[in-house]
Order: structure tokens, then C-alpha cells, then sequence
């Protein structure tokens, strides 16, 4: 075990907490449309039926996968 | 009429395939089952006849406890994300969550994040770390850094523990399901799921398992995308004309398009959103299939594939959830005598595909969730028979010194036993309320194994005697709280209000269990927990680097 080695490893723990961390704030964030601050969540989006609660669901999911990209290819370029 | 059809069942109808399995009184008799669907029969014998081949196929190659447990390390990263997608697109979250749309709009993709969120905690902590460590199971991970013999049996007791609850919901489900939708007796339905899983894991192992998997995952994807299409060319491929539809069909109006049909508490909603996402974290036939990839690439691959696939998955169902209220509320088609929806909510989106595709599309869904429950069912029971051949026989009474012969022996009567407790059990809780049951292993998956796998992983202080004392609490604590919550002490008990108001407890049990895991590791100054320390920076730098020349040598 080298020093580099060592230290390489906690950078990544570092992280992959730091991921966790942002993926979990988004993902408990949901939790606002329950709440009277997410109010304005419920508002249509124009004309369209599509309200501000179902584009966050989309948005979420969508942002999440965005993370999990970020994350390969971060892992990706340190690999080489 | 209206508030008929849209009638909840009480508690939260989070539970899935529990709030199907409640529901299952209503289906009997025949006004309410679905009548002999020719193509479902059909489509479903053409799946069995393709599966049976696979797991002949897979069976030459199954001739070792490895290739039994891991498929052998061939299986793909995309592959493999497949599978693991699979393995989570259940009946119960196809079905469930569609129902639970169906019920109460927006309120019902609680379940869809929940579900979907447990992917990236999963790639970005476990995938590369737990497949660098270990072999077959989780429990190879945790005991390579804490005391082997203990740690093993705790969490080999907690997975079977998770594995037989998750299979009577699945069974009892199953025999209801089938019955519903084949017309079969309910005996003989589970009696028929039992055999053909046991043909695919007693003969195929894990390829076997995993390639059913792959297919049906497959198949249910082709559906949904099938059902979605049909529903918004329906409405002009405008997703917000069919949001309209809904909203006229729907007792709540507009309402259904945000949030507050169902659910008010905004606590309810995280004691949710905690088990499910740490609950499927820790899931053992979920961690089980980063073994079956051939390295740490390839795994970290699988769990990034197994979210496109379910976040596809769950988009579609959002199509699929508000389409059911447009089309299948307020159909007389769809409804019994009595004006509820025939089958109960559940059936929503086996009803939907009726009213997009007719007999073809309904048969070929109907088949799809006959197939999904087998894939599941397969994938649990090997799980449960790993934890019992490999982690306690090979491991704990072998010291890792098994005759190989005699642990694939056992593997294969542990698989034989799981079947017949499946049946057993699935034929006993027949006619009981057992919703409480499918609760259980979301919340002690979330209260003992991901506190331990996670501390294990990620805190240099963690050790044997505080994994030992979190998980009791865990565990004692998710049981106790469950009892005493609405679903057990209300509906099954008949008491008149809930010791304790959530039917998830997670959000407290996890906490309390990894505070006690935390102060007891602090204060263990025991010649044991000095080791666990000590061995903390060696398997760090394994689980990022994976095993040294000098490990692969020896091992």
C-alpha cells in the first residue's frame, strides 16, 4: 500500500460521498410537494395540464441519471 | 359511483403487491375474475417453453458452486443491468404502482422515485467496492473485515429472514394473480410457479436465473413502451391532453396532478422514501448480481445500465398511471356489478392494455407479469440458498473449506426446501391479511443490512461488537414498530387507532440502528475490535483497486 495509493482512495471516497450527498438532497427534495413551501409545485406550466409537481418527477429522474454519467465518466478519465 | 371505483384500501397502498394481496377477497368469484384469455396462455406457455430452454442450456455449464452462485463472472455490464432492472420491475411495482396512479394520481410516483432512487446510492457506494470484495454474496464483503463467524450468521439470518418474507408477498400475490388472470385455482398456481422456479434455479443456477430475468425485463419493457405509445397517440401525442382526460375522469379533478390525494404527512412520505430507497440498497438478491459480472468495470456498468432501464421504466408507468384513469375510470367494461373496478385497483394497468390493445395486448401483459413473477421468485430463492449453503455451511460450519460436491448438493436441497416453505407458506397466509409481511423486508434491509455493508465500507471505527448490537436494534426495533403501526395493530389486530402512525418505519429504526452501531464501535475496546480497525485500510484500498498480485496468487 503506497501513499498514492492511500490517498487516491480516500479522494474517491470523498467522492463518492460528495455524489451521495447531491443525490440525496434532490431525492429527499421531493418530499416538498407534501409541504406548504412546495406550494407553487402544484401551479400549471402555461396552458399545458403539466404541473410544476410532475416536471420535477421527470426532472429528478432525468438529474439522476445525469449524476450516475458524471460519475462514469469522472471514474473513466481517472482509470486512465 | 365514482368514489366506489376510486375506493382506497385503508393504510397506505405504498404496500404494492400487499394492498393486491389484501384486495384478493374482492377477486374471488366470477364477476370479478378476468375471463380465459386464450393469448395470455399462449404467450405465457411460449415463455416457459424459451425459459426451460435456457436453463437447459445454462445446466451444462452449472457445474460448480461458482458457476451456481455467479453465473461464472460472463454476464455483461448491459446484460446485467437488465437482469438487476428486472429483479426490481416486479409485478408489484408494474401492477402496484400503476394502481396506486390510478387511485390517487401523483401521489403514486412516491413509489416510482423511491424505487428509482436506490440505483445511484447503489452505483456510486456499492457497485465497485462490494464486487471487488466479494465472491458470491454480500455477506463475503462484511466478514472479510469483521469476526467471520458471527457477522455471518447475524446477516445470513437477516437476508434469509428479508428472502422468505419477500417470497410469501410475492406467492400469496402470485397465487392471486394467476388465479385472476388465468383462471387457475389458486393451489395450482403456486404450485406451478414453484416448479418452473425450481427447474430454473435447481438446474440453471444463477445463468439460468439470469437470463429469465434478462428476457422477461425485456418483455416488460416492450409492453409498457407498447401502452404508453398507444395512449399518447390516443390523445394526440400530447401528454397534456391525456393529463386532461384524467383529470375529468377522477373524483379529485384536477387535484390528481399534484400532490395530496392520497398521502397529507409530509413525514409519511419520508418514512417512505427512506425505506425504499435504503431498503433496495440493501436488498440480497440485488447485491448478489454484482458477482455475476466479470469485473469492477463491468459492475459499476450494471448499475448504471439498471437505472436507464428502470428510469425508463418509471417514466413509462407515469404514462401509463394517469392513461389507466382515462381510459379505464368510469368504463363500464372494467367495472363489477357493485361499480368497482374489476380485480380492484391493481388491475388498472392490465385493464389499460385491454383498452389500447385488446385481447392481444392484455394477453401478452398478462403473461408478461406471469413471467416477472417467476423471474423474481427465481432470484430470491437463490438467494436464500446461498445464504444457507455458501455463507453459513461452506463459511461458518467449513471455515471456508467446503467439499464442493457437498455444498452444490446442498445448494440444490436448500433450493428444493425454499420451494416447498414458498408453497407452504404461500397456501397458509392464503387467506390472511398479510400486507404487514411485504413491509418487512424493505424496512429491516434498510435498519440492518445497509448499516452494516455501508459503516463496513466507509468508517474506519466500525467493529464486530457495534454490527452486532445496530443490527439487534435494528431488527427488534423494525419488527416492534411495525407491529405497532397502522397495518398490523388496526387492520389485522383490530384496534381502534395505531401505537405508532407509520407503516414504514424506517426512517426511525435506520437511525437507531446505526447510532447504536456508531456509540457501541466508539466505546470497543475489545482485542476483536482492534483488528476490525486495523483491517479497514487494507480492504479500502482492495475495494478500489481491487485484489493485489499477491491476494490473487493466494487465492
Amino acid at each position: 500500500m503506497t501513499d498514492a495509493n492511500i490517498e487516491a482512495v480516500h479522494r474517491k471516497t470523498r467522492q463518492r460521498l460528495l455524489f451521495t450527498g447531491i443525490h440525496l438532497v434532490l431525492y429527499f427534495s421531493f418530499t416538498l410537494n407534501w409541504t406548504s413551501w412546495g406550494e407553487g409545485l402544484g401551479g400549471y406550466l402555461g396552458e399545458s395540464r403539466l404541473t410544476g409537481s410532475l416536471l420535477m418527477f421527470v426532472v429528478l429522474v432525468l438529474t439522476f441519471i445525469v449524476l450516475e454519467t458524471i460519475f462514469l465518466m469522472l471514474s473513466r478519465r481517472e482509470a486512465r | 359511483m365514482q368514489r366506489l371505483i376510486f375506493q382506497v384500501t385503508p393504510g397506505i397502498a405504498l404496500l404494492l403487491w400487499s394492498d393486491f394481496i389484501v384486495a384478493a377477497g374482492a377477486i374471488e368469484g366470477a364477476s370479478g375474475r378476468q375471463a380465459v384469455n386464450p393469448i395470455a396462455i399462449g404467450m405465457f406457455l411460449l415463455f416457459v417453453a424459451f425459459t426451460l430452454y435456457v436453463t437447459w442450456w445454462a445446466a451444462k455449464s452449472t457445474k460448480t458452486s461458482s458457476t451456481f452462485y455467479n453465473a461464472g463472472g460472463q454476464i455483461t455490464g448491459a446484460q446485467n443491468g437488465l437482469a438487476i432492472a428486472g429483479d426490481f420491475m416486479s409485478a408489484a411495482s408494474f401492477l402496484g404502482i400503476t394502481g396506486l396512479m390510478y387511485v390517487g394520481g401523483f401521489d403514486g410516483l412516491i413509489l416510482s422515485l423511491g424505487a428509482f432512487g436506490a440505483w445511484p446510492v447503489f452505483m456510486f457506494l456499492f457497485a465497485k467496492r462490494v464486487r471487488n470484495l466479494g465472491n458470491f454474496t454480500f455477506i463475503d464483503v462484511i466478514s472479510q473485515r469483521l469476526d467471520r463467524d458471527p457477522i455471518r450468521l447475524v446477516t445470513a439470518f437477516s437476508t434469509i429472514l428479508i428472502v422468505i418474507m419477500y417470497l410469501i408477498a410475492q406467492m400469496v400475490g402470485a397465487g392471486t394473480l394467476i388465479q385472476f388472470l388465468f383462471g387457475l385455482p389458486y393451489e395450482w398456481a403456486l404450485l406451478l410457479v414453484s416448479v418452473l422456479v425450481l427447474a430454473y434455479v435447481a438446474f440453471g443456477g444463477m445463468l439460468a436465473t439470469t437470463w429469465v430475468q434478462i428476457i422477461k425485463a425485456g418483455l416488460l419493457l416492450t409492453g409498457v413502451t407498447l401502452i404508453a405509445a398507444l395512449l399518447l397517440a390516443d390523445s394526440g401525442f400530447s401528454f397534456s391532453n391525456l393529463l386532461g382526460k384524467a383529470a375529468v375522469n377522477h373524483p379529485s379533478g384536477e387535484g390528481i396532478l399534484r400532490a395530496g390525494s392520497i398521502f397529507d404527512d409530509p413525514v409519511q412520505i419520508l418514512t417512505i422514501q427512506v425505506s425504499m430507497l435504503f431498503g433496495t440498497v440493501g436488498l440480497p438478491h440485488i447485491l448478489m448480481r454484482l458477482f455475476t459480472v466479470p469485473d469492477m468495470r463491468q459492475a459499476k456498468l450494471s448499475a448504471y445500465y439498471a437505472s436507464l432501464f428502470i428510469g425508463y421504466f418509471y417514466i413509462a408507468l407515469l404514462v401509463l398511471g394517469f392513461g389507466s384513469i382515462a381510459y379505464v375510470a368510469g368504463n363500464p367494461e372494467f367495472l363489477n356489478e357493485q361499480g368497482k373496478l374489476i380485480g380492484g385497483s391493481n388491475m388498472a394497468a392490465i385493464h389499460v392494455a385491454t383498452a389500447m390493445g385488446g385481447d392481444i395486448l392484455t394477453g401478452f401483459m398478462s403473461a408478461v407479469c406471469f413471467a416477472t413473477i417467476l423471474a423474481v421468485v427465481a432470484g430470491l430463492t437463490l438467494s436464500g440458498a446461498a445464504a444457507i449453503s455458501h455463507d453459513v455451511y461452506a463459511e461458518v460450519l467449513k471455515k471456508g473449506k467446503p467439499d464442493p460436491k457437498t455444498e452444490l448438493r446442498l445448494t440444490r436441497i436448500s433450493v428444493l426446501l425454499i420451494g416447498f416453505a414458498a408453497v407452504s407458506l404461500g397456501i397458509a397466509f392464503q387467506h390472511e391479511n398479510i400486507a404487514f409481511i411485504a413491509t418487512i423486508p424493505m424496512v429491516v434491509s434498510a435498519s440492518v443490512t445497509f448499516p452494516i455493508l455501508f459503516l463496513s465500507l466507509f468508517w474506519k471505527d466500525f467493529t464486530t461488537r457495534g454490527a452486532m448490537y445496530g443490527a439487534g436494534v435494528g431488527l427488534i426495533s423494525s419488527i416492534v414498530l411495525i407491529v405497532l403501526g397502522p397495518q398490523v395493530w388496526v387492520s389485522l389486530l383490530g384496534n381502534a387507532e395505531a401505537l405508532f402512525p407509520y407503516d414504514y418505519p424506517a426512517l426511525f429504526t435506520m437511525p437507531a440502528s446505526v447510532s447504536i452501531m456508531v456509540w457501541v464501535s466508539l466505546r470497543d475496546r475489545s482485542d476483536r475490535g482492534a483488528v476490525d480497525r486495523d483491517n479497514y485500510l487494507r480492504l479500502l484500498v482492495r475495494s478500489e483497486f481491487g485484489p493485489s498480485e499477491k491476494e490473487m496468487a493466494q487465492s
